[in-house]
């Protein structure tokens, strides 16, 4: 099982070039620092709020308390990889507003070919290459958004943002054995979700 | 080579992640290795994850705000004045109810009554300690109507008496029956209190209630507005 820790994929965002220095300012209650640090992990944390939300507004507003709570809490930081730090955080934020959310009636799904925000441009170097894999996330956004919800949760934190099995649980509030479980069928109904593009697949 | 009896596709997902589990099971790596279906499900499950995790990241769709604002800061409040906020509610509320309560009891007659008459009790048994001569017997002997129109098996115990075969038929009655109506056979007329204990002129408590209230609301206000900073 791979952890966020191991997987650097080039279209995420790079930790800052002197990051720890900023951080050790942001947690000296430095606001400049701290708003560098958000600035530059906002796309992450509103990408892994809105595929887990599914609503831009939603999404917008569980990032906002993502920064809050980071905020507040930036002083306990420990070491670690800040992105994986302020990502747990996120989902949390989105996680509490996906359980408020369930208290409430329920109201008409979404389409899932509609309000998919802007991919972040981190590197255009093959044009061609890229007007693939832009149309591979494209599908794969529809599809993730078309999985029961509990199966796209497990399935976005643990293999669009790597956090391990643990953690989805802890963050999810379910067993291991249970996290597992809807893993491995989020994936599976993903793959005939996919099924007429397999072969844009990265192999 | 095609095999029937394939393993469960979750287990062949776990291989697919590298799930410790699956992937120290020989049986299903032995199958897998002679299974064209299984590896080819395991091949695309790894090609699917791949992918998933090679997602790009989002833009917001509309500008966030980057900052909290100063009052969501751990504000740095004086450990001097951490009191002030942590007292303020419950101050606040106990001038709130003591003030209403005092509104209320000024407000109302009956209250009024039974504020002068808890607060001229105790000045009686005062004024009863300055006349010595006026003995238990001769207070209740004296007193003897208003006892038995308050507590009608109270008044049997009141004796000795000069009319013992009156009281005698009081004693007689059940407890529960009225002992006004019993004294109402004895034919005096039962003397007034004021004739052996000097009342005080009657005072209310209320509007002190209420005004301690109202201390309290503008004293913790006060409080706050001078000693707490205000931030933001």
């Amino acid at each position: 099982m791979t952890h966020a820790s191991e997987r650097t994929p080039a279209n995420r965002t790079p930790p800052l070039p002197d990051e720890a220095a900023v951080i050790a300012r942001a947690a000296d209650g430095d606001r400049t620092a701290f708003t560098q640090l958000m600035e530059h992990y906002q796309s992450a944390c509103y990408g892994l709020a809105w595929r887990l939300l599914n609503d831009a507004d939603q999404a917008a507003d569980a990032t906002q308390d993502a920064f809050v709570h980071a905020y507040r809490a930036i002083g306990s930081y420990r070491g670690g990889i800040f992105r994986s730090w302020l990502l747990r955080i996120t989902a949390n934020a989105s996680y509490d507003i996906l359980r408020r959310q369930q208290r409430r009636p329920a109201g008409p799904l979404p389409d899932p070919e509609e309000g998919a925000p802007e991919l972040a441009d981190h590197h255009a170097v093959n044009p061609v290459a890229e007007a693939t894999k832009s149309e591979l996330y494209r599908h794969l956004e529809v599809a993730l958004r078309q999985l029961p919800e509990d199966q796209r949760t497990a399935v976005v934190l643990c293999d669009v943002y790597g956090m391990d099995y643990n953690e989805v649980a802890e963050m999810t509030r379910s067993a291991l054995g249970t996290v597992k479980s809807r893993i491995h069928r989020g994936r599976l109904r993903l793959r005939l979700l996919m099924a007429e593009h397999r072969e844009l697949f990265i192999s | 080579m095609l095999i029937s009896n394939h393993p469960e596709e979750e287990r062949l997902s776990a291989l697919a992640s590298r799930d410790d589990d699956a992937t120290t099971d020989a049986a299903l790596a032995s199958h897998v290795a002679d299974c064209v279906r299984c590896t080819e499900l395991v091949t695309e499950l790894g090609a699917l994850r791949a992918s998933l995790a090679d997602m790009p990241e989002l833009a917001p769709t509309r500008p966030l705000r980057l900052l909290p604002p100063v009052a969501d800061a751990p504000a740095a409040v004086g450990g001097g004045v951490g009191w002030v906020r942590r007292m303020f509610a419950p101050v606040m509320a106990a001038g709130a109810a003591l003030a209403m309560v005092g509104l209320i009891g000024t407000a109302s007659p009956v209250l009024q009554g039974f504020g002068a008459a808890s607060g001229a009790a105790p000045d009686a048994d005062a004024g009863a300690a300055e006349h010595p001569a006026s003995s238990l017997a001769e207070r209740l002997s004296s007193s003897g109507g208003e006892a038995g129109a308050e507590d009608g098996p109270a008044a049997p115990a009141a004796e000795p008496s000069e009319d013992g075969s009156l009281r005698g038929e009081v004693a007689g009655r059940s407890p529960g029956e009225d002992g006004a109506a019993g004294y109402e056979t004895l034919g005096d007329p039962p003397a007034s209190r004021d004739d052996f204990v000097q009342l005080p002129a009657e005072r209310s408590p209320w509007p002190m209630v209420l005004f301690t209230g109202l201390a309290l609301i503008v004293g913790a206000l006060l409080l706050r507005w001078v000693l707490v900073p205000r931030v933001g």
